[in-house]
C-alpha cells in the first residue's frame, strides 16, 4: 500500500474496521490515518487478535464506549514512520502496542511495585494519550473516528504512543508476539509479579480462556504444585490440562454445592492463590471466598463491564485474606514483555496452544463470534498481504 | 447481663484450669472497643450473661496439664488470638492465623467449649474470645497467653494485649511502612492512634488522621499525625478525595480503624493506585461487607485485612515490649483513664463519649 517513508510523513489511506454502533458487526471502511506527531509512532500492523476487553467495548452503549471507533489493542506490527523526539525504535522495527504506557521517568514506572505510568496513566477515554485527539477519520466525508485505549489495531496502520509500544524483534513468529501485547502477558505476569507464586502452592482459576489459562501456565512455570480450573464449559479441560490445569471444577456439576465450598473441600481450607479471569464481580467474590484463611490472595484481572462492585465479607477478610488486582499483570511492557517474549523462543512458554484460529481481516467479524459463543482463545486476524510475508519469511 | 446494659459486679466461680490451661489473677484490664460492638449484639454470636475483657495483664495462679511453659507468678497477658507454634499458619511467617485450636468468638473455652465460670447459683457464665478479663480470675488457654517481661509496667503491658500491638503491628509487620511513605489512618482510637506511633517508628512522612471528633486534632499531633480531617468539615468534597489532594495521587497505605464498612470503602478510595494497600482492621459493627469497585481496584491496589495486625502474640509481643522498655515505643500516651473494678461502667461510658483512648481498669487499686 504504502512504501516505507523516513522523510515527512504523510497521511495513509487503508482499511480500519470500524464499530459504529453497540453489538453491531464492525464495517470495514477506508480511513485516513495521520502522520506520527511527536512521540508518535505509526505502525503497520502484521496480525491482530480479538480480546475479550475488546469485547466488552464492543457491546457497550454508553460511555466510556464512543462510536464510530476503532478497537482492537493486542496486535503486532512494523514500524513504518516516527515523529518527533522518537529515539528509541526506528523505521522497519518490529514492536508491539499496549494499552498501559511505560514512560519509564515517573514515580511508577521508577518503582518495581507498580507498573501504572502515573505520567501517561491508563483510562478508558478515546484520544491519543499526550493530546486526547484521534489520529483517524473516514475517507470519505474526513469524520473523525476514536481511538480506542491508546491501541486501535483494528486497521491496517494505526499511530501509538511511543511510550505505548515495545520493541520485540523479528524473532518470534508474529503470532505469537501479538499474543504478548496483552492477554498472555496478562497472565503469565499476574502469576509471575502479582502473585509471585511459590513452588509447591495450591492455585484456583475463575475462567479458562486466553487469560486464564496463561496464569495456569504462569503458575505451572513457578512450580505451583495444584492448578485448579474453574470454567462452565466443559470442552476447557482438555486444553486446560495441556496449560498446566491439574483438576477441573464446573459450577453446573457441583450441585447445591458453591464452588468455592467445593474449593475448600479440595483444598483442606482454600486455594494459596485465587485468580479471576473473567470479569464478574460475583465470580471475583466467589474466588475471595475460594481463598485460604492465613495468606489467602485473590487476584483480579477480569474487567466487570458493568463497573459492578464486588462484595467482600469483612469478617472473611480479616483472617489474612486479601484481594489485589491488577492491569496487564503487573508487566512493565518494555522491561517485561521481551522476557516474555525471550521464553517462548526458549521454549519455556508454549503459546501454539492459545491460536485456535486464524483468519484473514475481512472476516473480523467471525472473531467476534467465535468468542463470544466460547469457541476460541485466541483468533489471529492476519491484515492483507501479512501472513503470506511471514511465509515466505519461513 | 443483656446487650448494652450497664457491666454488674457479682461474685463467681472460677473452675481450675483444665489440660492445656492456665488461670490468671488479672492485675489490670482495659476496655477495647471490639468488647463493645459484642456487648451490644443481641444475637448469636453475642451471647448473655457474658464476661467480657480481652485486653489485659496478669500473673499467672496456676496451671493444668500439659502446660510447660508457664508457671504459677510469671508476669502474662492473655491474647484474644492464640499461637500453637506448630500448625501450618504458625509455622509460616506469612500467617498469624492460628488453627490450632482456631479463633471464633465463641461463648466457651475453645478446646471443648465449656465455661469456666459460674454464678453464686452455679448458673454458667459464658466466655469472650476465651479471656474474659473483666474478672479478678480467669483461665485462659495456654496457646493464648504470652509470658512478658516482668520489667513491663502493669498499665502498659496490657495494651500490648489487644489495641496497641494491633496498630503497631499492622503498621510495621503488615503493611511494612517504609520511610517516607504516606499513610491515612480512619478513626483515631486507640488502634487508630497505635497504627499512627507505629507509622512513626517506620518513618512515614505523612500521616493523615480522618476522625469526626475534633478533639482527635490535638491528641493525634501528639502521636505523630501530620494532617487531620473531620469528614464534616470538607463540605462536599469526598474524604478519599481530600486525602488524594494532600498524597497528590493516593495514599501509600490507609487503615480502617473502626468497624464500618462505608469508611473501609473510604479507605480504598484514598490508596494510591499502583500500589496502594488499604489494611483493614476494624471489626464491622454490623457484620456488613465490604463493597470494593471491581475497575479501581485493576489499577494496581490491594485490601487485606488482619486479626491483631498480623502479628504472632508470643514471637512478637515480647518484641514489642522491649521495643516500650528500651523507649523506641511510646505506650503511657494510650492511658487517658484509670478506675477500678466497681467502676468498670463509667469506662464504657467514657469510650462511648469518645472521651478515652485506653482506661485502665484495676483489680486492686494499689496495684
Amino acid at each position: 500500500m504504502e512504501h516505507m517513508n523516513t522523510a515527512r510523513p504523510r497521511p495513509i489511506r487503508c482499511k480500519a474496521a470500524v464499530s459504529k454502533a453497540a453489538g453491531q458487526p464492525l464495517e470495514m471502511e477506508e480511513v485516513e490515518v495521520a502522520p506520527p506527531r511527536a512521540h508518535e509512532v505509526r505502525i503497520k500492523i502484521l496480525c491482530t487478535s480479538l480480546c475479550h476487553t475488546d469485547l466488552t467495548f464492543w457491546r457497550m452503549k454508553d460511555f466510556p464506549a464512543m462510536y464510530p471507533s476503532i478497537l482492537g489493542h493486542e496486535a503486532v506490527g512494523v514500524v513504518e514512520s516516527v515523529g518527533d523526539h522518537v529515539e528509541e525504535v526506528a523505521v522497519g522495527d518490529t514492536v508491539v502496542p499496549v494499552f498501559l504506557a511505560q514512560c519509564g521517568e515517573c514515580a511508577d514506572c521508577l518503582s518495581a511495585r507498580s507498573n501504572i505510568c502515573s505520567a501517561l496513566p491508563p483510562n478508558a477515554a478515546t484520544g491519543m494519550p499526550r493530546d486526547g485527539t484521534t489520529r483517524f477519520s473516514l475517507a470519505a466525508t474526513g469524520e473523525p473516528v476514536h481511538n480506542f485505549i491508546a491501541v486501535s489495531s483494528f486497521a491496517e496502520y494505526t499511530v501509538v504512543d511511543v511510550a505505548h509500544v515495545v520493541k520485540v524483534g523479528a524473532a518470534l513468529p508474529p503470532e505469537k508476539a501479538c499474543l504478548l501485547s496483552c492477554g498472555v502477558a496478562t497472565g503469565v505476569g499476574a502469576a509471575w509479579k502479582v502473585a509471585a507464586v511459590e513452588a509447591g502452592s495450591t492455585v484456583a482459576v475463575f475462567g479458562l480462556g486466553a487469560v486464564g489459562l496463561a496464569v495456569a501456565q504462569g503458575s505451572k512455570m513457578r512450580g505451583a504444585k495444584r492448578i485448579i480450573g474453574v470454567d462452565l464449559n466443559p470442552d476447557k479441560f482438555d486444553i486446560g490440562k495441556r496449560m498446566g490445569i491439574t483438576e477441573f471444577v464446573n459450577p453446573n456439576d457441583s450441585g447445591d454445592k458453591t464452588v468455592s465450598e467445593v474449593i475448600k473441600e479440595m483444598t483442606a481450607g482454600g486455594a494459596d492463590y485465587c485468580f479471576e479471569c473473567v470479569g464478574s464481580a460475583p465470580v471475583m467474590a466467589e474466588a475471595f471466598r475460594s481463598s485460604r484463611m492465613g495468606w489467602g490472595k485473590t487476584i483480579v484481572l477480569g474487567m466487570d463491564g458493568n463497573a459492578a462492585p464486588i462484595s467482600i465479607s469483612s469478617i472473611d477478610i480479616m483472617r489474612g485474606r486479601s484481594v489485589v488486582g491488577s492491569l496487564l499483570g503487573g508487566i512493565k511492557p518494555k522491561d517485561d514483555i521481551p522476557v516474555l517474549a525471550q521464553k517462548c523462543l526458549d521454549k519455556e512458554l508454549e503459546l501454539d496452544e492459545f491460536i485456535t484460529h486464524q483468519i484473514g481481516f475481512h472476516e473480523i467479524n467471525s472473531a467476534f463470534q467465535l468468542l463470544a459463543q466460547g469457541k476460541s482463545l485466541r483468533c489471529i486476524i492476519w491484515m492483507p498481504g501479512a501472513k503470506e510475508m511471514e511465509e515466505n519469511a519461513a | 447481663m443483656a446487650a448494652g446494659e450497664p457491666l454488674v459486679i457479682e461474685e463467681v466461680v472460677v473452675d481450675p484450669p483444665k489440660a492445656h490451661e492456665v488461670r490468671i489473677k488479672i492485675v489490670c484490664t482495659s476496655l477495647c472497643h471490639s468488647d463493645v460492638t459484642f456487648w451490644r449484639m443481641k444475637d448469636f454470636p453475642g451471647v448473655f450473661p457474658r464476661i467480657f475483657g480481652h485486653e489485659a495483664f496478669g500473673v499467672v495462679e496456676s496451671v493444668g496439664e500439659h502446660v510447660e511453659e508457664l508457671a504459677a507468678g510469671d508476669a502474662v497477658v492473655p491474647t484474644f488470638l492464640g499461637q500453637c507454634s506448630q500448625c501450618v499458619d504458625c509455622r509460616s511467617a506469612r500467617s498469624n492465623m492460628c488453627t490450632n485450636p482456631r479463633f471464633a468468638v465463641r461463648p466457651g473455652m475453645p478446646r471443648d467449649d465449656t465455661t469456666r465460670f459460674s454464678d453464686g447459683e452455679g448458673n454458667p457464665l459464658h466466655h469472650f474470645l476465651g479471656v474474659s478479663s473483666f474478672s479478678e480470675y480467669t483461665v485462659v488457654d495456654v496457646t493464648q497467653v504470652v509470658r512478658v517481661n516482668p520489667a513491663m509496667p502493669p498499665s502498659k503491658a496490657c495494651l500490648l494485649s489487644c489495641g496497641a500491638t494491633t496498630g503497631v503491628g499492622a503498621a510495621w509487620k503488615l503493611a511494612k511502612v517504609e520511610p517516607g511513605s504516606s499513610v491515612a489512618i480512619f478513626g483515631l482510637g486507640a488502634v487508630g492512634l497505635a497504627v499512627a506511633e507505629g507509622a512513626r517508628i517506620c518513618g512515614a512522612s505523612k500521616i493523615i488522621g480522618v476522625d469526626l471528633n475534633p478533639e482527635k486534632l490535638e491528641l493525634g499531633k501528639e502521636f505523630g499525625v501530620t494532617h487531620f480531617i473531620n469528614p464534616k468539615e470538607v463540605g462536599d468534597k469526598p474524604v478519599s478525595q481530600a486525602i488524594i489532594e494532600i498524597t497528590e495521587g493516593g495514599a501509600d497505605y490507609c487503615f480502617e480503624c473502626i468497624g464500618l464498612a462505608a469508611l473501609m470503602n473510604d479507605a480504598f478510595q484514598s490508596s494510591r493506585e499502583g500500589w496502594g494497600k488499604t489494611i483493614i482492621l476494624g471489626v464491622e459493627m454490623h457484620g456488613a461487607p465490604v463493597s470494593l469497585s471491581s475497575r479501581e481496584i485493576l489499577h494496581g491496589k490491594c485490601v487485606m485485612g488482619s486479626l491483631f495486625g498480623g502479628v504472632k502474640p508470643k514471637q512478637d509481643i515480647p518484641v514489642l515490649a522491649d521495643k516500650y522498655l528500651n523507649k523506641e515505643l511510646q505506650l503511657d500516651k494510650f492511658i487517658t483513664h484509670e478506675v477500678d473494678l466497681e467502676n468498670i461502667n463509667e469506662a464504657f461510658d467514657l469510650l462511648l463519649q469518645g472521651k478515652s483512648l485506653r482506661c485502665t481498669i484495676w483489680m486492686d487499686k494499689d496495684q
